[in-house]
């Protein structure tokens, strides 16, 4: 009896530690919030400049969607739940697009 | 504030110094572009590919009704320094190409090629470039230069319609008009930019298409 006991018991742990483990990526997936960073720049003047931003930017990983606002001189990004851009690697993205950087924003959404 | 200073000045001394000023001769990364200019003395095509922001490398084939001559080789162009301010840019490139051209005629086709260096201004209101260009095509020697200036009628957000009404002043001396004056109309959508001109001193259309992808 004590051994069928054991049995069911390593049974139900067997059973039940993945559901736990799938439980607790679930739950940590949905605690980690989108994050939308605005980045102001310099140069950016005319469509051909925002393209250029928008395909520099959404070819990266962490990048969920780009949207320029040429009055103002900004780009946001949306970051993919979970994913991060550092003030270096925005930087670089920005180089990379031909245009300067002045600051960066961030608001988790 | 010095740089901006500089900017400021270089960049209408180059257009008032002052062919054709095309846009920007360089895509961002990965980019390539298609730009078709006709304006009655010569049509060209010049597709080229972007491997950065500051380099693009292409085919450019002309031909040149006012000189009788066509030219096809392979064109490099460099961005030798962009400024980047507040509500402007402005840039200076430098372009070169070599390849091979012949005379309309029975003549072969002899080496060939070409040097140039514009430059431009922009803000969302105004726009102001200059280009000037020296060819030598074994047979013939050449140079011509052009200015731009031009507004924006209004001020669009990124996709809509932009509108652009400009002047295009241009200059080959060896031409039987040296200089000409051409207003144009621009208009920019997505990645497509159509020009339309007309120059009452040569009684010509002009009419530039240039698309980026």
């Amino acid at each position: 009896m004590t051994k069928m006991n054991i049995f069911l018991s390593a049974l139900a742990l067997t059973i039940a530690s993945p559901m736990a483990v799938a439980q607790s990526e679930t739950g940590e997936t949905a605690a980690a919030e989108a994050t939308m960073v605005t980045v102001s720049v310099k140069g950016m003047v005319c469509d051909f400049c925002a393209r250029a931003v928008t395909k520099v930017f959404g070819q990266n990983e962490a990048v969920d969607g780009v949207h320029v606002d040429l009055d103002n001189g900004e780009i946001h990004v949306g970051l993919k739940p979970g994913m991060s851009l550092s003030d270096d690697e925005i930087e670089t993205l920005v180089r990379k697009s031909g245009y300067a950087l002045v600051s960066v924003e961030r608001e988790a959404i | 504030m010095k740089t901006t200073y500089a900017a400021l000045v270089a960049a209408p001394a180059f257009a008032l110094a002052a062919g054709h000023a095309d846009a920007r001769p360089v895509s961002y990364p990965g980019g390539w572009t298609w730009m078709q200019m006709n304006n009655g003395d010569f049509s060209a095509i010049h597709a080229h590919y972007s491997p950065t922001f500051r380099d693009s490398i292409g085919l450019y084939s002309e031909r040149n009704w006012g000189e009788d001559w066509h030219f096809t080789g392979l064109q490099y162009n460099r961005l030798v320094k962009r400024w980047n301010e507040t509500g402007s840019q402005a840039n200076v490139y430098l372009k070169g190409g070599v390849g091979q051209a012949d005379p309309f005629g029975d003549a072969g086709a002899e080496l060939a090629g070409f040097i140039g260096v514009s430059a431009d201004w922009e803000t969302r209101r105004w726009f102001t470039s200059y280009e000037a260009r020296a060819y030598d095509l074994g047979f013939n020697q050449s140079a011509r230069q052009s200015a731009r200036i031009g507004v924006a009628p209004y001020i669009g957000d990124y996709g809509d319609l932009h509108t652009w009404i400009m002047l295009q002043v241009d200059n080959q001396p060896e031409s039987e008009t040296p200089t000409t004056f051409t207003p144009l109309v621009r208009f920019f959508y997505d990645v497509q930019l159509l020009e339309f001109g007309y120059t009452p001193e040569t009684e010509r259309f002009t009419a530039n298409w240039i698309v980026r992808f």
